[in-house]
């Protein structure tokens, strides 16, 4: 039966009551005569009663027949927050038809009020104030109940309580949170239900011919967990590495090449540090001016395409991308490789388009261009004095080929703060010239502080070098080793297991060293604190989670096919602890999301801290494994070993965006 | 096999050709005894008593253990199991095996648990009977001889000698004894002596009054107290057991759900009072309530209060808060409170699954299609899965009209009721569930769903719903949950009485009686008002037992039991309903003098209160009379008479009249102190510088035993009110009632038993009489 079907009925009930309510009043009005008018009224009364029951009952079952498609079940994996969202909209909706556009305000209840229930909606308090401004008097309160008397049942929420000044509280219901939990076992932690987009994360980015340094590092890990959590969301993700791989030093490169190794047509040639050949070369580049006229033409003859000179620019990028793979590797990392290079031709399209436009305005023999009409701010240079391109130009380029080309709707750069100010003026930009269109696109500068040391100043080395990156890893799994074999972990572990634990250690320490601060402030990096077994620490995490997989394995019993499990076992929540964790697993997905809408990952690492301590609250107070005086199993509670088992899932799965490595013994 | 060829087969087992052709008429028996008959098989001689032992097992073997018989035959006809008892065992064995569906039999614990083989010989039997004799009973016998009932000792024996022969046994016993006490004497062949110690609480009331008068002899399965009723008297089935039950249906999951079930409840006896919450409690729910509180409570169990809650129609708050006040009063902690609409959601889905399982289906039959006997059956009964859970959905949601569809289970009850209603659509908010639902679950959908949703052992209801039992059952194995037990009792019902809610609303909306705690009705709170204490009215029912016989009783009886009660627990006091004034002229004290009198007289160290003695007292007008006829012991103008407590006796010197009308208004009497005066021939009571009270005096409402049978009563229930019902006075009494307080009650001496009714207020004292000192055997 349709919507609209039901709707007609609600109208003509709706007509059927105001009738009937008349006639009470009629019959109200007549009231004294015979005890025959008495029996109707009696018998128009109960109609009455009848009729609004029907009313509030078909009320109930549009709003949740218009969710889901008539489905009273939550969406599957949905988030509790987004779900309450669409309970409360609809409420309003129904209770105060001219706001049903109100942005729905919900906020989950700190564990600690547990009396206010788990989230609340807030909205009773501004509608209130609208309310007013039309000169209707309405308490919050009174709004409130309203709005809750609105709500749809849904089988997420065991209750709804007005309280305080007009706040409406939710408490989650514990078949429902059982329920979930049963379905995280069987199939897995799944993605909350969010729109898909095809998105470009441009991350990494380092330069041919340089070292990656720290700053590239946090690039690098922050873009790669933005890439595994939307992928995790179901988006298209397209990981792009903007290398610097265009541009006049490769002029003097490839001039230092032809000279260093004449036959690098034939052979490859045996560069083993890049960066020496860099600097060796820029010498000559600053002292050699016959050199310095050679390099510049070996520009040209690159960007023309001329075969050897791309041959050699081949060469020289192929040792960066050996050195840059390696780190890549270690990292867990995956991109794909597209450099300023790529752009080439779209630069000189893109400057066609933008002449055509009539957006170049010549200055100084420089073409410019301006964010926007007022022509404020700074403006790009979109081709130099000399006809060359410039940054501007590269990524205006590619924010077209983005947008058009690779039809994404949503990019993001994940590039230091330094930059804030030319992404916005090349958005801006980008949005003047109408290659974007907020409306339908999604632009996000992912930006992040720079790395310190321990004394609050520039990460360096003590010669004052900045760090490679391949030696800070290096150190990493020096210091992890120590960590380890401080705690005699040497003696217990295999060889092969030490090394595992040594690498899930090292790289995961740096990772979420890195992840579990607002990435916006700089950050103090110690390889001390990231190992330090206590706190929000990658080790504290992956101690606590090796420790809640042990669980199930040392019960005795077997839970590697959980289906079956839980085809005999419901997840008892009775316990006080055992239902904070279960509703602290659930807030996953709220995290999830609000992570992809900030784009702050710190939310995510918060939230495995918080299961964490949480897990160990519920593990302090419940016996999963009973054991007798003789260390024998006398009981094992399967309900609390699967409540182990959804915890590590749904560490697991975080961890795998944070890109934490966990390990079976650690 | 005809009947006749049945009769002689029957005959060839033993029997008479009479008790064969009784035995025809039981069915089940006769099916039991065909089954073993063709076990044996034709031709087979039958050893000595084997085939009264194969009619003894055809009559006592359940249904649930059936398919055991022909392993039984077998061992009798062998004679593995030669007596009764061995047979009983074994039935006994096979039965604890039942728990599983086809559950296999281990025959050596078959043959141990029977003693199969085992051979009891004689010298056995003596040593025995000598050494229990000589550890225990010697004492005594010498000391009660032949009165002593040696049963005592045959049983002890035989705990030690299962396997013996009781009549050997009985005959050793009484070689040994003979041997011990010699022949009998004179004294021995007289009837023992009567203990005298029969408590005062367990009179009997005069048997014309005790008698139930319509059915069977119930008081014998009743008992003085429920607890010792429900200790000694009644005998269901320990939890976990149920699979033990007549009719119990054991299906491939009884013996993990019983487990599951035994785990819950760690063993523990659950019952649960379930009344609807659409009316108040009458005297027939006390029974219930004591039945099922006062077995939980005989076995360290517990015992719900459920309101049925089901029908949003008729509840109201006011039902919810009564019903559970007079649990309280009568003695009774519910162990929680729980609400059949707190499953509402658990029974929508076990209803989805029932479609699901194609064991339900939404039926559009309107209701008055399904009244009378044979009502058609639904068309509706085959239609898909798919389309009745839409149905059932679009119920839910309030898309289908009221009476327009209904859920049917699919199911034939014994009684031939064909698929009862388990859901109907009601538009009416429910107290609890507020908006939330338009469709209500029936009585016989919820109520099983509920008692296995609560693990209860002891599903208790009256007779009516046995008929129900069996969609009981099915419902619960149905759905694969736990499946509890019910038992019936019968019905109690009061004569002159009426319980219907809907015509006690009448009487009151006639202005026949005020309320519904009128004291002339037999609700609970009529009772209270009228001064019953609840230990009498669970006397009572303790009285009336848990058979399966319906009772109907007349009131008498439960005044009995009251003044069994309040004879040992209603102070004295000195009353008189109808004043008449006395002057003694000769008043032997200067001033009023205070007299200490005991509350009870029999026991005067239980308390006391002061009356005052004055001058002018007041006596009962029924006291004094002017012309007396034969026999006439009280004051009359030519007899003096006592004045109780007061030490006086009193005669008449002078009558003053009422010029207009000749009533007698005073009298002046003089008084001589009670050691010099003649001993009178009775006392009376009497008060001075009285307070005046408002007695009410209450009488049967109804005229006829069944004021609602048209034969009886054919003008209907209205027409058959007696006019004196209630009367009420202008009584006098002593100072020291001034202060009783509501429900306090008291012997108004020579009266009856009174109770201070809630009406009473601080210059205005009303009581209630509850019941006369003796039964007014005048008044039938």
């Amino acid at each position: 039966m349709g919507l609209n079907v039901e709707l007609k009925k609600l109208e003509e009930l709706e007509l059927e009551t105001q009738r009937l309510a008349a006639q009470l009043q009629s019959s109200k009005a007549n009231n004294g005569s015979a005890d025959q008018t008495d029996d109707d009224l009696l018998k128009l009364q109960v109609e009455n009663t009848k009729l609004k029951h029907r009313l509030a009952i078909l009320r109930q079952s549009i709003a949740e027949e218009s969710k889901a498609g008539g489905s009273i079940e939550v969406q599957e994996n949905s988030s509790i927050t987004e779900h309450l969202h669409f309970v409360f909209a609809q409420a309003i909706a129904l209770a105060f038809p001219e706001y049903k556009d109100t942005p729905v305000s919900i906020a989950p209840v700190n564990s600690a009020s547990a009396k206010f229930g788990d989230y609340q909606c807030n909205n009773a308090m501004k509608l209130a104030k609208q309310l007013k401004e039309k000169g209707i008097n309405k308490s919050p309160g009174d709004i409130a109940t309203e709005i809750q008397r609105n709500c749809p049942v849904s089988p997420l929420i065991e209750k709804l309580e007005v309280a305080g000044a007009g706040f409406v509280n939710v408490f989650l219901s514990k078949n429902y949170a059982s329920q979930a939990l049963s379905g995280l076992l069987r199939n897995g932690v799944k993605p909350p239900p969010v729109p898909k987009r095809r998105v470009l994360i441009d991350f990494s980015s380092p330069n041919i011919a340089k070292q990656m340094h720290v700053g590239h590092l946090r690039s690098t890990i922050i873009g790669e967990s933005i890439c595994r959590l939307l992928e995790f969301l179901q988006h298209d993700v397209v990981r792009i590495n903007h290398l610097g791989d265009w541009g006049t030093q490769f002029g003097m490169l490839i001039a230092h090449l032809e000279d260093r190794f004449p036959n690098f047509l034939n052979e490859s040639p045996p560069i083993g540090d890049l960066q020496v050949f860099y600097k060796e070369s820029k010498k000559r580049f600053d002292e050699d001016e016959e050199f310095k006229k050679r390099a510049y033409s070996r520009v040209v003859s690159l960007q023309s395409g001329e075969p050897n000179s791309i041959k050699a620019w081949q060469l020289i990028c192929d040792v960066s991308r050996k050195e840059f793979q390696t780190i890549y590797n270690r990292l867990d990392v995956s991109i794909q490789e597209r450099g300023e290079s790529f752009y080439q031709s779209r630069m000189l399209s893109v400057v066609e388009f933008l002449r055509k436009k009539n957006l170049l305005e010549p200055d100084e023999g420089r073409e410019i261009m301006w964010p926007d009409e007022s022509k404020t701010g700074i403006p790009l240079t979109i081709v130099k004095s000399d006809g060359g391109f410039t940054y501007d130009t590269s990524d205006m380029a590619a924010i077209r080929h983005r947008l058009e080309e690779e039809k994404c709707s949503w990019i993001i750069y994940v590039v230091d703060a330094g930059q804030s100010t030319h992404f916005n003026t090349i958005f801006k930009a980008a949005e003047r010239c109408g290659i974007l269109d907020r409306a339908v696109h999604r632009v996000d500068h992912v930006q992040f502080g720079v790395v310190l040391g321990e004394d609050g100043k520039k990460f360096k080395t003590r010669s004052g070098d900045t760090v490679k990156l391949s030696d800070l890893l290096d150190e990493g799994m020096k210091r992890s080793l120590n960590q380890l074999e401080s705690r005699g972990r040497n003696d217990v572990l295999t060889p092969q297991e030490l090394k595992d634990a040594q690498e899930a250690v090292a790289y995961s320490c740096i990772k979420y060293a890195d992840l579990c601060h607002n990435r916006i402030s700089d950050y103090i990096f110690s390889f001390d604190k990231m190992l330090e077994d206590r706190g929000n620490t990658a080790v504290y995490l992956l101690y606590t989670y090796t420790r809640i997989c042990s669980i199930a394995r040392n019960s005795g019993e077997d839970f590697s096919d959980l289906a079956k499990v839980l085809e005999g076992v419901n997840i008892d929540l009775s316990h006080e602890k055992e239902w904070k964790l279960a509703k602290t697993l659930l807030k996953m997905h709220d995290i999830l999301i609000k992570c992809s809408n900030e784009l702050f990952l710190h939310f995510l690492c918060e939230f495995c801290y918080e299961v964490c301590t949480v897990f160990t609250e519920f593990y302090d107070s419940c016996y999963c494994i009973e054991k007798n005086k003789a260390g024998e199993i006398i009981a094992v509670n399967r309900s609390r070993i699967l409540l182990c088992e959804a915890t590590a899932a749904v560490l697991r799965q975080s961890f795998f965006i944070l890109g934490l490595k966990p390990v079976a013994k650690i | 096999m005809a009947g006749e060829d049945l009769i002689a087969r029957f005959q060839e087992l033993g029997m008479s050709e009479q008790k064969a052709k009784e035995t025809l008429k039981n069915a089940n028996v006769t099916k039991n005894l065909q089954l073993a008959l063709a076990e044996v098989g034709a031709g087979t001689a039958l050893g000595d008593g084997t085939g009264m032992l194969i009619y003894h097992l055809a009559s006592k073997l359940k249904p649930q253990t059936a398919e055991h018989l022909p392993l039984l035959v077998r061992y009798i006809v062998e004679r593995k199991l030669d007596n009764t008892q061995r047979v009983d065992a074994a039935l006994e064995y096979v039965l604890k095996c039942g728990q599983k569906l086809k559950a296999s039999i281990d025959l050596q614990e078959l043959d141990k648990e029977c003693g199969v083989g085992v051979v009891v010989t004689s010298e056995e039997i003596e040593r025995a009977v000598q050494s229990k004799i000589k550890a225990s009973y010697k004492e005594i016998l010498l000391q009660q001889r032949y009165h002593f009932n040696s049963f005592k000792i045959l049983q002890d024996v035989r705990s030690e000698l299962k396997w013996a022969d009781a009549k050997s046994v009985k005959a050793a016993i009484d070689v040994e004894i003979f041997d011990l006490l010699g022949p009998k004497t004179e004294a021995d062949l007289k009837p023992p002596p009567k203990q005298n110690e029969k408590p005062k609480a367990q009179a009997k009331p005069k048997p014309e009054a005790a008698q139930p008068s319509a059915t069977v002899e119930a008081t014998s399965d009743g008992a003085t107290t429920i607890a010792e009723l429900m200790k000694t008297k009644v005998h269901f089935h320990a939890p976990g057991e149920n699979f033990k039950t007549d009719g119990y249906v054991v299906t491939e999951h009884t013996e993990k759900l019983l487990k599951e079930h035994l785990k819950r409840t760690g063993g523990q006896v659950h019952t649960r009072f379930p009344p609807e919450p659409n009316g108040i409690l009458h005297i027939g729910h006390a029974k219930a309530i004591n039945i099922n509180f006062g077995y939980a409570a005989a076995h360290d169990g517990v015992c719900y209060l459920r309101y049925d809650d089901t029908n949003p129609e008729k509840e109201e708050e006011k039902f919810f808060v009564a019903i559970r006040e007079m649990v309280e009063w009568l003695g009774y902690k519910p162990y929680k409170i729980t609400y059949s609409s707190d499953n509402f959601q658990q029974l929508y889905e076990w209803a989805v699954l029932l479609i699901k399982k194609g064991l339900a289906y939404v039926c559009h039959q309107k209701a008055e299609e399904l009244k009378g006997f044979n009502p058609p059956p639904s068309p509706w009964r085959e239609r898909p899965i798919a389309e009745s859970l839409q149905l059932f959905e679009d119920m839910k949601r309030g898309k289908i009209d009221e009476g327009a569809a209904t859920l049917r289970l699919n199911l034939t009850l014994e009684e031939g009721k064909v698929d009862p209603v388990a859901y109907r659509i009601k538009f009416i908010p429910h107290h609890r569930t507020g908006t939330a639902w338009c469709i209500y679950p029936t009585y016989d959908y919820t109520h099983c769903l509920c008692d296995s949703l609560e693990d209860i052992t002891h599903s208790l209801c009256t007779k009516e719903f046995q008929s129900r039992r069996s969609s009981y059952y099915w419902l619960c194995n149905a759905l694969g949950i736990y499946c509890p037990v019910q038992w019936e009792y019968g019905r109690l019902n009061m004569n002159y009485a009426l319980v219907s809610k809907r015509k006690i609303a009448k009487l009151i909306t006639e202005q026949i009686v005020h309320d519904w705690d009128d004291p002339r009705l037999f609700t609970l709170t009529a009772l209270r008002r009228r001064g019953f204490p609840p230990e009498a009215i669970n006397n009572f029912c303790a009285q009336m037992g848990v058979t399966g016989a319906q009772i109907a009783v007349d009131p008498a009886m439960l005044e009995a039991a009251v003044r069994d009660v309040l004879n040992i627990t209603a102070p004295r006091r000195l009353v008189v309903l109808e004043p008449l004034k006395v002057t003694i002229k000769n008043f032997p004290h200067k001033s009023p003098v205070q007299l200490d009198v005991p509350d009870f007289p029999q026991n005067p160290q239980q308390g006391s209160h002061k009356i005052t003695l004055d001058k002018v007292v007041y006596i009962e007008r029924g006291d004094f009379k002017l012309e007396p006829e034969k026999g006439y012991r009280r004051l009359a103008p030519k007899q003096s008479v006592g004045l109780r407590h007061a030490g006086l006796v009193i005669s008449v010197d002078e009558i003053v009249t009422d010029p207009a009308t000749g009533d007698v208004v005073e009298l002046i009497c003089s008084s001589q102190s009670a050691e010099q005066a003649e001993k009178p021939k009775a006392f009376v009571q009497w008060v001075s510088q009285p307070i005046p009270l408002e007695v009410r005096l209450y009488d049967q409402l109804f005229k006829h035993k069944n004021p609602e049978d048209p034969n009886e009563v054919p003008g209907g229930f209205l027409s058959d009110i007696s006019d004196q019902s209630m009367t009420v006075v202008r009584a006098f009494a002593d100072q020291s009632l001034r202060q009783a307080k509501v429900y306090d009650k008291f012997q108004f001496e020579r009266i009856g038993f009174f109770s201070v009714d809630p009406d009473t207020t601080k210059d205005r004292i009303v009581f209630n009489r509850t019941v006369g000192l003796k039964e007014d055997a005048g008044k039938k």
